[in-house]
């Protein structure tokens, strides 16, 4: 019996602890202490927007063509070609793109800042910076988080035109089961401003978790170079469960309620 | 050419510290609590610090040195090295009154920590040669564990100001955890840890992190920062903390690296050094602050001993010219070295003083030559490194 509580209790006290730390890192943050780093937080938007931009850009592309791909292919099997639009309207702007946004986010910064950090704590960086008086959840974690707030929201607002582009490109010009104009026609009605603005609120969430999730098993990695790989799988992990809930639970409480589709008056 | 000969040596080679005050005429080694006094009178009280007679029935105790009573009413014990006194230098500024205490009223030795016996024990003497100067560090009966795995336990050590001090002991001993102890890495489950008086346990984060730019510390592998060049790794902490231009910061730089040897390196990444590189990167970076007390956490691990001899050589020098420089500029705490190593080759060379710590506790502290000179056998053995005496592979 035990041995059976031992398991969810690890849990539940490695979740207070993620929770726990990174409540710290956003605390630095408000309280503007991340700002006296600011050539440190700006050093790392700059890594962001260099790095990680055109593979986004690009993963979001795809699954925006997919998209067109999808809905070119269903609406023409109903009868109804012309509601190609609404796969790009809701499928892209709601679901996928927030979803693919999150993918690559944790695989490629995620893992990033995994990786980085725990190299930098089992080879004593983290401790070198801490003995220099500097505080490595500031200097290292704060610096990162608001060099995502900086960056990401402008990245995804791209990314979901990539999408959106993406589905033109093979609804109505590929496919041509409709044409540029009708296919506009639903876009638009399938879709208001605060959509977008949702849509941004559920992808910042899932990029805020996966940059504390791999800020906190990076600075927290031990035991050598197996160590850091361990810590950089159990983020991946955490990371891909946290972006499906944080899908879930944002359809739910953004478009659950009125999922705003002018269909049937 | 060395600059200094090691104690012990002839009277016509140079003797350091230069600034050394002598400790007092006849003072007798203390026992167990740390050397000085910055703690409270209550807290001094209760350290375990006075002289231990071997019970009744008690295994063979080490060669325990005469009774310091006995010394002293003899008259005839050795005059305290006095060649390692600076006769020029005012005593106030050696000696401060307010921090120096030398304890020899009998008291019973400390017990062995809970669940080891007197046995495992019984080569520590707990002895504290005074070494005359003010402690810049103090661990009092401080306890560390990690998990079951008990490191600290019950540990009283004193750094003295102004001196190289070196951290000897086997491996896993716990010498590296008390680096981390000293610059608040790690706390203490029990006991305490003062800096200058005072306690880094029981110091908020800011006051900590100010703490801390009194301290350098060179790591193993000397913890360069791996997307900075040498260069910039060096100039990090003043580009951090203070307001210097980048000019200035470039001076100061160079300076720094060309005093461990790297002035033409600046522009290398650290996966382009060596390890003795990175160590010396590792040395300008910690000192770049002009801290009041520098560490070294194995300096000599991984290198070759012509390297171990030249960063041996290094490390007094600069300690040198930091000494002359704090009293140019009077500051109030003279420059603290603290080297932790295995090699004895390295304690012979560099330190005054020397802390030996085993099983979580100090076996014997003191100034080098009394060390070198210990009777302890677990002392001697591990000075001369020799594979016959207490310490076994167990």
């Amino acid at each position: 019996m035990e041995d059976l509580i031992a398991v969810p209790r690890g849990w539940i006290e490695a979740f207070g602890e993620i929770v726990k730390f990174c409540s710290k890192i956003v605390g630095e943050v408000f309280r503007l202490r991340a700002f006296r780093f600011f050539g440190e937080t700006l050093r790392q938007a700059g890594i962001l927007v260099v790095g990680s931009t055109l593979i986004i850009w690009g993963f979001v592309f795809i699954v925006g063509a997919t998209c067109g791909l999808e809905g070119g292919y269903f609406n023409n099997q109903n009868g109804v070609p012309a509601y190609s639009g609404v796969f790009a309207a809701w499928c892209d702007l709601r679901e996928l793109a927030p979803y693919a946004f999150g993918y690559m986010m944790a695989a490629k910064v995620g893992t990033g800042l995994v990786a980085e950090l725990g190299s930098m704590r089992i080879s004593d960086e983290i401790d070198a910076l801490e003995v220099m008086g500097i505080s490595g959840v500031t200097f290292l974690g704060a610096t990162r988080l608001l060099a995502a707030w900086m960056v990401l929201p402008f990245m995804y607002l791209v990314s979901i035109g990539a999408s959106f582009f993406a589905s033109y490109l093979v609804s109505v010009q590929q496919l041509g089961y409709v044409s540029s104009g009708g296919f506009f026609v639903i876009f638009w009605e399938f879709q208001n401003p605060p959509d977008v603005l949702f849509s941004v609120i559920k992808a910042m969430a899932m990029a805020t978790m996966i940059v504390l999730v791999g800020i906190y098993y990076g600075y927290h990695a031990s035991g050598g170079p197996v160590g850091v790989g361990t810590a950089t799988a159990k983020s991946m992990v955490l990371n891909l469960v946290g972006v499906h809930l944080i899908g879930m639970l944002g359809t739910q409480i953004f478009w659950g309620a009125n999922p705003r589709a002018p269909i049937g008056g | 050419m060395p600059r200094f000969k090691m104690f012990g040596g002839s009277d016509d080679e140079p003797q350091r510290p230069e600034e050394a005050g002598p400790p007092e005429p006849g003072a007798p080694p203390h026992w167990g609590g740390p050397s000085a006094g910055a703690e409270s009178p209550s807290e001094r009280a209760e350290s375990p610090s006075e002289r231990w007679q071997p019970p009744a029935g008690e295994p063979s105790p080490p060669d325990e040195p005469a009774p310091i009573e006995d010394e002293r009413q003899s008259g005839d014990e050795p005059e305290p090295e006095p060649e390692r006194a600076d006769e020029s230098e005012p005593a106030a500024e050696t000696q401060p009154t307010s921090r120096v205490s030398v304890i020899d009223e009998p008291a019973s030795r400390p017990p062995p920590p809970k669940g080891a016996s007197e046995e495992e024990y019984k080569w520590h003497t707990y002895k504290h040669y005074p070494s005359g100067r003010p402690d810049a560090i103090e661990f009092i009966d401080t306890y560390k564990a990690f998990g079951r795995n008990q490191i600290l336990r019950g540990l009283n050590m004193s750094l003295p100001e102004g001196m190289v001090s070196m951290i000897l002991g086997p491996s896993g001993t716990g010498k590296s955890v008390c680096i981390k102890h000293m610059v608040g890495l790690l706390y203490p489950d029990d006991g305490d840890v003062l800096v200058h008086g005072n306690s880094v346990p029981n110091m908020p984060d800011d006051d900590l992190f100010d703490m801390r730019k009194k301290f350098g510390l060179l790591f193993q592998d000397g913890a360069l920062f791996g997307s900075m060049n040498v260069f910039d790794n060096v100039a990090f902490p003043l580009r951090q903390h203070t307001e210097k231009g980048e000019e200035e910061i470039g001076e100061i730089v160079n300076r720094r690296l060309s005093e461990v040897g790297l002035g033409s390196d600046g522009d290398k990444m650290p996966n382009e050094l060596s390890g003795g590189m990175r160590k010396r990167a590792g040395f300008a970076r910690a000192l770049v602050l002009e801290p009041d007390i520098v560490l070294f956490d194995e300096p000599d691990s991984g290198l070759d001993p012509v390297r171990t001899a030249l960063l041996g050589e290094l490390i007094l020098e600069i300690h040198r010219d930091m000494m002359d420089e704090a009293k140019a500029k009077q500051k109030e705490h003279l420059p603290t070295f603290s080297v932790i190593t295995h090699d004895i080759m390295s304690a012979r060379r560099v330190a005054d003083y020397i802390n030996v710590l085993w099983k979580g506790r100090i076996v014997e502290a003191g100034p080098a030559e009394d060390m070198l000179n210990s009777d302890n056998p677990f002392i001697r053995q591990f000075l001369s490194g020799e594979s016959q005496g207490p310490l076994t592979m167990d």
